[in-house]
């Protein structure tokens, strides 16, 4: 996650363009899903201690109830791209959403398509 | 102790500055203090901190000093403020008083021995006393002399050609290599280098430094690109699986065994920083459910092994923070 947003950070510093509005039409992910997807991860990281402690202060009954609503105001506010419920992990060379492998961050075919040309390591095909 | 003889230094034409205001303006010195005592003053004051690790490792090494010294010290005691005084008279220029005011100031302001740094910081005044003295004489080095001494060398035409055919010989030996004249390589056939006066013209200590200082400072970028070209070149393929795990080694993508399982773990405080934060919870109030909201945040944070102080201590510096903006809202109710 950190990784994407360094590559992220990255990408934004290299687009010096002659004018802000254009946008580079060849980038460096697979679509703009994956592009919206890498921009909700790092905002989630930027906003990842500010949320867990307005939260922590909405999820507890010692405080008052007053209080409580005023933080439910704040991080309500905050942008709706820094939660980390929005991030869906995709496939990392086919931006899939569905069929997706956490340990490879690979989709079910390109896995298939590796595997069966012997790219990954340790993999094997399962006969018992 | 050089920077505390420059520091000195610099007193010294800061307080013969205050002497001639004092001269200009003598009316106004029964009323106050001199600057000049002003200034020694506020450098006995002064005391260097010295952090306890290294206040241990001085201590230990001048207690070893003090033993082997203690054996001299009760005969010595006596003669050294005889030596002084006769070393004293012996330069014939005695020092400025002030200076020695400013070095028995600065002294008293270091932790270390105050008899000790205060004769090494007169010893080193008398030094730059001298060099001074002699550069005003002309007692240093004179080039005339110098050169007069030397003589050109005249090359006598029989010996050139022998000189010429001795440097290659163009003989083949038996593997079909050359044949190296097989001597000490001199220069000159009838003079050898090291024979005669030195001149004294160079110190060996000055060039070493020059040399240091001109490496620090000046990294030209081509400086950096032949670094570069040179580990590139040098940098061979690995001839062997363990070559190649060494490199991988180096650049981190292999751990080191045995694993070490704090590696890259640069957690500097001490396990009672970690666990013990209710000083941080000074700025709260005492009592109420804010006080018991942050009792427990300092309980959760305490058994957190994952997070290091400086974020554990940001975290309930935002909480102080945010409590104080809602300081308003909270008294309404």
């Amino acid at each position: 996650m950190a990784a994407s947003a360094l590559a992220w950070a990255l990408r934004a510093a290299r687009q010096v363009l002659p004018s802000p509005f254009t946008r580079q039409v060849r980038g460096r992910y697979v679509d703009w899903r994956m592009l919206r997807d890498v921009k909700r991860r790092r905002l989630a990281y930027e906003y990842a201690d500010e949320r867990l402690r307005i939260n922590a202060i909405r999820k507890n009954t010692l405080l008052p109830k007053e209080l409580q609503e005023v933080a439910d105001k704040e991080i309500a506010n905050l942008p709706r791209d820094s939660c980390p419920v929005r991030i869906r992990n995709r496939c990392v060379l086919t931006s899939r959403p569905r069929g997706v492998k956490r340990r490879w961050r690979l989709s079910r075919i390109v896995f298939r398509h590796f595997a069966d040309h012997a790219e990954m390591s340790g993999i094997q095909r399962a006969m018992w | 102790s050089t920077s505390s003889v420059l520091s000195s230094e610099r007193e010294e034409s800061t307080a013969s500055k205050d002497s001639t205001t004092e001269v200009a303006s003598k009316s106004q010195e029964g009323t106050a203090e001199t600057p000049k005592q002003k200034l020694l003053d506020i450098i006995g004051n002064m005391k260097v901190e010295v952090s306890y690790r290294k206040k241990l490792q001085q201590l230990k090494t001048r207690e070893i000093k003090k033993q082997a010294k203690n054996k001299l010290e009760g005969l010595d005691s006596e003669g050294a403020a005889l030596q002084r005084t006769t070393e004293d008279i012996q330069r014939g220029k005695p020092l400025n008083p002030e200076l020695v005011e400013a070095a028995s100031a600065v002294a008293s302001s270091l932790p270390f021995n105050k008899k000790q740094t205060e004769s090494e910081l007169l010893a080193q005044l008398r030094r730059h006393e001298e060099t001074t003295d002699k550069q005003k004489k002309g007692g240093t080095v004179n080039l005339r002399n110098v050169i007069s001494e030397m003589a050109v060398q005249r090359q006598s035409p029989s010996q050139r050609g022998a000189r010429l055919s001795s440097r290659i010989s163009l003989e083949l030996g038996e593997d079909g290599q050359r044949i190296k004249p097989e001597r000490s390589p001199e220069s000159f056939d009838s003079r050898s280098l090291r024979v005669g006066r030195r001149l004294n013209i160079f110190t060996k200590a000055s060039t070493e430094t020059e040399d240091a200082l001109k490496t620090v400072s000046s990294p030209t970028i081509w400086d950096l690109e032949f670094a570069k070209e040179i580990a590139a070149m040098t940098a061979q393929p690995p001839r062997n699986g363990f070559e190649e795990m060494i490199q991988w080694t180096k650049e981190g993508i292999l751990w080191e065994f045995p694993i070490d399982n704090e590696a890259g773990m640069e957690d500097d405080a001490e396990f009672h920083e970690h666990i013990f934060l209710e000083k941080h919870l000074e700025v709260f109030p005492k009592q109420g459910p804010i006080r018991h909201f942050m009792e427990l945040v300092i309980c959760g944070l305490s058994k957190n092994p994952y997070l290091t102080v400086k974020q554990k201590i940001e975290h309930i510096e935002w909480f102080h923070k945010y409590f104080e903006e809602k300081k308003e809202l909270l008294q309404e109710m």
